[in-house]
């Protein structure tokens, strides 16, 4: 009995002191402890963010996801970059430029100095390099549709060793914009690739960190498959803050991949992980906020998100063949009924708790440069719906509730989109039963990711409801969405035969495109705003606010309304000193 | 009736293994390719993963580069005849040959695997033999703790665990290494290591040690319910010596063939438990692989977890003629 | 110990079918204006209803002025006694909707469903097991291998293809059907394993000898003699699937084969409740791994009781 006794305090000794030894040891955040004088930021130090997937390639010009911007913006350099606070073209890698009367031709004069990681020169010759690398048959880049203008590539000269000039072949709104994205590749390093035709495999996952150069702050200093990145300070990092500090702040920024997004949260909360690189979700904002009024994280609210979610019907007549109902789901009063027919504010209300702005077209206040707030608006009146409806011969005869034309054709649609997304599901929802008094029945059905994909691509759809995420705020940059005959006209892929008011669009966004006055470009593309929210070919009812939490360690942080949230300023970031 | 038989002769055992060896061999090709054409026929493929508005040619040359244009018997010749050489194609998510990722996410589901199984078997048996060899408070409060473990769906046993470890400390709420252990040496890394693995092992052991503990305790009830045990009993053995000498022998024979298919089942990964603390195994990357439709990545995942499974049989095999020797392998009544 | 799970068992049975009556609110109505909100604190008689105060916050506060009546028996067994301000015993989801009454009615979809597909894949695998136990040599290891080959195989790509050749919104019964199909299918061969087990080490045992030299077939043996052996591990497996099929609904339910949205099942109330740091604002949010449990509970209750009581010391 004794020894049982004894057995039991023994094992519970070292069930305890096992668990002592578990504790996991101080947090993320060593490094030189120094006593910050007034607001200086303190030098050192490392903060742990996280992501749902590791990187494809650490190629930049091939790697088209999150996880390959974010990576981008830690590692790579441009001769200039649009600020994600401001939204204004501000100089980088080059320090001024001077513009040629016509606007096509710029002449960038580049710092002096600058080095890559591994110590080569940083010269002309690497952006000259890096615009042939992208526009290589064989690299199939998808900077190279980005980098095209009227039409033909953009092209470099190299006129000595710290003077670009850039040549435009054709006036282009955007402009010096595009050049955000000509993300500079070392020419010593991949010449040998790009000329051996191997350009497109060079700098894949597998290659070893200490071959690739860096411009920016950080460089990679191990990939651990489906676990982490690390990346470390770049010591000729060619940047200083105000005070002449050396940047970046950060020893190491260390990139934890987690697939989970709940489990991301957790984390967050409990201080394992510093920054996320998305907005909260709404329904996290409670704990996130809990987390806040302990004294552990920080929950700003960022703005409001630059695209909504969109409902549409299909609007391909191959699609629908000969079924009647597509007699009517073309009418363009059909979708203004409905737009009449949704109370937005009750939509936020219920959809995003009641975080969100009601909005009647594709651009959001979140856009600040191109929202146009004079937007056609469809208030809500239920009678109204009803009458239009009445107009395009839809009423409820029967008296079953739902709506039916003359030879008894119901609206009833199925809506598909995509399964285990609360606010496309609560949204449709939403949308059901605000549309159900006017006669429209809808039946949502949640599609896994990729069924739904492929039924976008063969447009085998009645209507849809979801979101696409967005890059850049330039509508210029969407123009295969705008163009009729875009592959990114998802409301009508392979629109041959546009309407009136379509090709009207199409005219506006091919001179929108073309336009350099910015002051002309907003009026056309206000333009646009209102012709397509006269005919509504795609609804919005409300964009969400964007809400982002961070652990209070960090400082600096200024969360943008695109992504990365705060990666995209990562070089300014830095840790409360003393903080553990 | 004697307990032990006469031993088996070495041909009798290597006969045995061979026979077992074409089965595996012919059920990992099975898998396998079921697992390829059932990617075909789903609706959507890997393209989805380039995004909603990728360029047409993008699109056209990933199929092409994964053979999408082809008719799916005829991928799977090609398929087969480079599985042949061990060249099991790429992955379009990674960009990298198959083969390496899956051994890399093997060897760590394996230690994972191992890991639970360890726990749910010094949990489950013992705890099994307790609640099915006697009544009271302490078996009554067992089967209270295994039910509700059986309740819990993993999904929920998982973030409840990374909860308790993010908010307690005590462990680390996730993946499989920290970034400390990036300088150090190899101990430092076995023993960085061993301290992620306890969150997701537990996850994993907790409804395998109630399912074990529920079967060893059905299946001991049942034994010492048999004359045999009275008649040890009466000639005055033990109570302890009956339990587990007696009585938990007998009990072994459905136990083994469970115990193997958990070894198969474990080794292909349960990828919710992967997936929530970011374990980077086996499970997890066949779950992202199905969803992308990562075709040659799903067959070389599917074929990984067949030859899982077919260890897991053998070893079950193998427990069961130790267990039971009243068990001929090849003999027909 | 048995009845205690008998009655339990008769209970839960009970509220499956009476939910309409039980549930104070129907499954499907949405209370706008009660998102996320807290289970009704009952004062005697009668409650207060709640107030937004913040929704993003779910933060809700009581209308002391306007107590809402609780009645008895009126349609329901207990309700709220003004329509638009429901009585939330177990507080509501993200859509408002009242988490006891799907709780009462989500018995119905997740209990039928496990319970109708525990006993085919019982059955299935009862059959294949046994006969596989009983033949051995080439028959056994064909079919062990196939049942290997069953259990490897990525089952939701099966699900998924089957999805796409299917109508878009399907009927609940239509969903009923084939999900038993799909549990059974995938299940079997667990079931199979462990009888095999066994059948293949009882096929040595005298009594059958002694029943085939008395000049019983085959199937008389199997079926009479043999299969007795394996009910234990039978009903501890039944017990076992059980809670194992109502969570697997979930997972279904996820790729697009799951009911309606007006259909409630424990499994996706459990899946929606996995934002787990809201858990500890919300636990009953959790409810239905409670109702799992004391499913779980009577039915191993009812099945463990089978047993004679232990020797004794």
């Amino acid at each position: 009995m004794r020894i049982r006794l004894l057995g039991i305090v023994v094992t519970a000794a070292i069930l305890v002191g096992g668990f002592a030894f578990w504790r996991s040891p101080a947090a993320p955040g060593g490094g030189a402890v120094a006593i910050s004088v007034g607001g200086a930021q303190h030098r050192g130090g490392q903060i742990v963010t996280s992501g749902r997937a590791g990187p494809r390639t650490f190629n930049r010009l091939l790697g088209q996801d999150q996880l390959s911007s974010v990576l981008s913006m830690l590692t790579m350099g441009r001769l200039l970059r649009v600020n994600f606070s401001t939204f204004e073209v501000e100089p980088w890698l080059a320090e001024k430029w001077d513009a040629s009367p016509d606007a096509l031709t710029y002449t960038f004069h580049l710092r002096p100095g600058l080095t890559w990681s591994d110590g080569v020169p940083f010269t002309a010759d690497d952006v000259v390099f890096s615009l042939q690398a992208i526009f290589d048959p064989k690299t199939h880049s998808y900077l190279a549709d980005v980098l095209t203008v009227g039409g033909k590539p953009i092209t470099a000269d190299a006129p000595d060793a710290s003077t670009v000039v850039i040549h435009f072949p054709a006036a282009s709104g955007p402009g010096l914009r595009l050049l955000d994205s000509l993300w500079v590749m070392p020419k010593h390093k991949l010449e040998a690739a790009l000329k051996g035709g191997t350009f497109a495999q060079a700098w894949n996952t597998d290659t070893p960190p200490s071959e690739l150069a860096a411009m920016g702050p950080f460089v990679i200093r191990e990939y651990v498959p489906n676990q982490r990145i690390v990346l470390d300070r770049n010591p000729r990092y060619w940047r200083k803050a105000a005070d002449s500090t050396q940047l970046p702040y950060l020893d190491r920024i260390v990139y934890e991949i987690i697939p989970d997004q709940d489990a991301e949260l957790l984390r967050l909360q409990s201080g394992d992980i510093d920054l996320t690189q998305s907005e909260l979700r709404p329904d996290d904002y409670v704990p996130a906020k809990r987390a806040e009024d302990q004294g552990r994280l920080k929950v700003q609210e960022v703005g409001v998100s630059p695209k909504a979610d969109a409902f549409w019907f299909n609007l391909k007549p191959e699609a629908w063949k000969n079924d009647p109902r597509f007699a009517f789901v073309r009418r363009r009063e059909f979708r203004q009924a409905i737009s009449y027919a949704v109370d937005r504010e009750k939509f936020a209300e219920n959809v995003y708790l009641g975080a969100a702005v009601p909005i009647w077209g594709p651009i959001t206040p979140g856009n600040p440069l191109w929202f146009w707030p004079d937007v056609p608006r469809y208030f809500h009146d239920v009678n109204k719906a009803k009458e239009t409806l009445k107009g395009i011969g839809l009423e409820d005869r029967n008296g079953n509730g739902v709506a039916e034309d003359a030879q008894g054709h119901e609206a009833r649609f199925t809506v598909v989109t995509q399964r285990g997304v609360g606010w496309y599901e609560r949204g449709l929802a939403e949308l059901r039963s605000q549309l159900a008094p006017v006669g429209i029945a809808i039946e949502p059905a949640g599609l896994e990711n990729a069924t739904l994909n492929q039924r976008l691509v063969k447009s085998d759809y009645e209507a849809m409801y979801q979101r696409f995420g967005t890059t850049d705020l330039d509508p210029a940059s969407e123009l295969d969405m705008w163009l009729s005959s875009g592959e990114g006209h998802f409301w009508h892929f392979g629109d041959t035969k546009p309407e009136a008011w379509e090709a009207q669009i199409d005219a506006l966004m091919k001179e929108n495109v073309a336009t350099v006055d910015q002051a002309r470009r907003k009026q056309t593309f206000n333009e646009v705003q209102r012709i397509f929210a006269e005919n509504l070919p795609v609804l919005y009812f409300a964009t969400p606010r964007m809400y982002y939490a961070y652990n209070v360690r960090v400082e600096g942080v200024k969360p943008s309304v695109l992504r990365p949230v705060a990666l995209w300023n990562a070089d300014m970031l830095s840790v409360r000193s003393g903080a553990p | 009736m004697p307990r032990r038989a006469a031993p088996y002769t070495t041909q009798h055992v290597v006969h045995f293994l061979f026979r077992r060896l074409a089965f595996a061999l012919l059920l990992v090709i099975a898998v396998s390719s079921s697992a390829l054409l059932l990617t075909r026929l789903a609706p959507g493929d890997l393209t989805t993963e380039l995004g909603a508005r990728a360029r047409p040619e993008d699109v056209a040359r990933a199929r092409e580069r994964f053979d999408l244009n082809r008719s799916p018997l005829s991928q799977l010749g090609g398929w087969a005849v480079r599985a042949a050489r061990f060249d099991f194609g790429d992955s379009f998510l990674y960009d990298r040959p198959v083969g390496g990722l899956i051994r890399r996410a093997a060897g760590n589901t394996a230690v994972l695997a191992v890991a639970a199984l360890a726990v749910a078997t010094l949990l489950g048996i013992p705890l099994g033999i307790v609640t099915g060899s006697r009544r009271g408070a302490l078996a009554a409060a067992i089967r209270g703790v295994s039910l509700v473990c059986l309740s819990i769906p993993p999904l929920l046993t998982s973030l409840l665990l990374v909860f308790v470890a993010s908010r307690t400390g005590w462990l680390p709420a996730g993946g499989m290494t920290s970034v400390t252990a990036i300088d150090a040496g190899w101990s430092a890394w076995m023993l960085d290591v061993a301290r992620h693995l306890p969150l997701p092992a537990l996850a994993l052991a907790l409804p395998l040690a109630a399912t074990f503990e529920r079967l060893q305790s059905q299946a001991m009830t049942e034994t010492i319910h048999q004359p045999f045990i009275v008649a040890a009993l009466a000639r005055g053995v033990t109570w302890r010596t009956l339990l587990i000498d007696h009585a938990w022998r007998a009990s072994l024979r459905s136990m083994c063939a469970i115990y193997g298919l958990a070894i198969g089942a474990l080794l292909s990964g349960s990828f919710v438990v992967e997936y929530v603390t970011a374990w980077p195994g086996l499970g997890r990357l066949m779950y992202e692989a199905l969803r992308a439709r990562d075709i040659y990545l799903v067959a070389g995942c599917a074929a990984m977890g067949g030859v899982f499974l077919a260890f897991g049989s053998v070893v079950a095999d193998l427990l069961l003629f130790a267990a039971d020797p009243r068990v001929r392998e090849g003999q027909t009544t | 110990m048995k009845t205690a799970g008998r009655a339990l068992l008769i209970a839960i049975v009970f509220v499956a079918v009476a939910a309409p009556w039980l549930a104070p609110n129907p499954p499907d109505r949405q209370f706008d204006t009660y998102l996320y909100a807290p289970p009704t604190s009952l004062h005697g008689t009668y409650f207060y209803p709640l107030r937004i105060v913040s929704r993003l916050e779910r933060r809700f506060e009581e209308v002391r002025d306007r107590p809402v009546r609780v009645e008895w028996l009126r349609g329901h067994l207990v309700s709220s006694a003004d329509d638009r301000e429901p009585l939330l015993l177990l507080g509501a989801d993200s859509y408002g909707r009242d988490i006891f009454a799907r709780l009462l009615y989500g018995s119905r979809a997740s209990l039928g469903l496990a319970a109708l597909a525990t006993l085919v894949t019982m059955i299935l695998g009862a059959a294949v097991g046994g006969i596989a136990g009983y033949a051995g040599g080439a028959v056994d290891e064909i079919l062990s291998r196939f049942a290997d080959f069953v259990l490897v195989l990525p089952a939701i790509y099966v699900v998924l293809a089957l999805r796409a050749v299917m109508p878009l919104v399907l009927p609940p019964g239509q969903v009923f059907v084939l999900l038993v199909g799909i549990f059974a299918l995938v299940g079997w061969p667990v079931v199979a394993r462990g009888v095999r087990g066994i059948i293949a080490s009882e096929r040595e045992r005298e009594y059958v000898t002694a029943g085939r030299a008395a000049g019983a077939g085959p199937l008389r043996l199997l079926a009479v003699h043999l299969m007795p052996a394996a009910r234990g591990y039978l009903l501890t497996q039944a017990t076992l699937l059980l809670p194992a099929f109502i969570l697997a609904e979930a997972t279904l339910s996820y790729v697009g084969l799951g009911f309606p949205d007006s259909v409630p099942t424990w499994g996706t109330m459990l899946s929606n409740a996995s934002n787990v740091a809201l858990v500890g604002e919300a636990p009953w949010m959790l409810a239905p791994a409670a109702a799992i449990f004391l499913v779980v509970l009577a039915v191993n209750l009812v099945v463990q009781g089978s047993g004679r009581p232990p020797l004794v010391r």
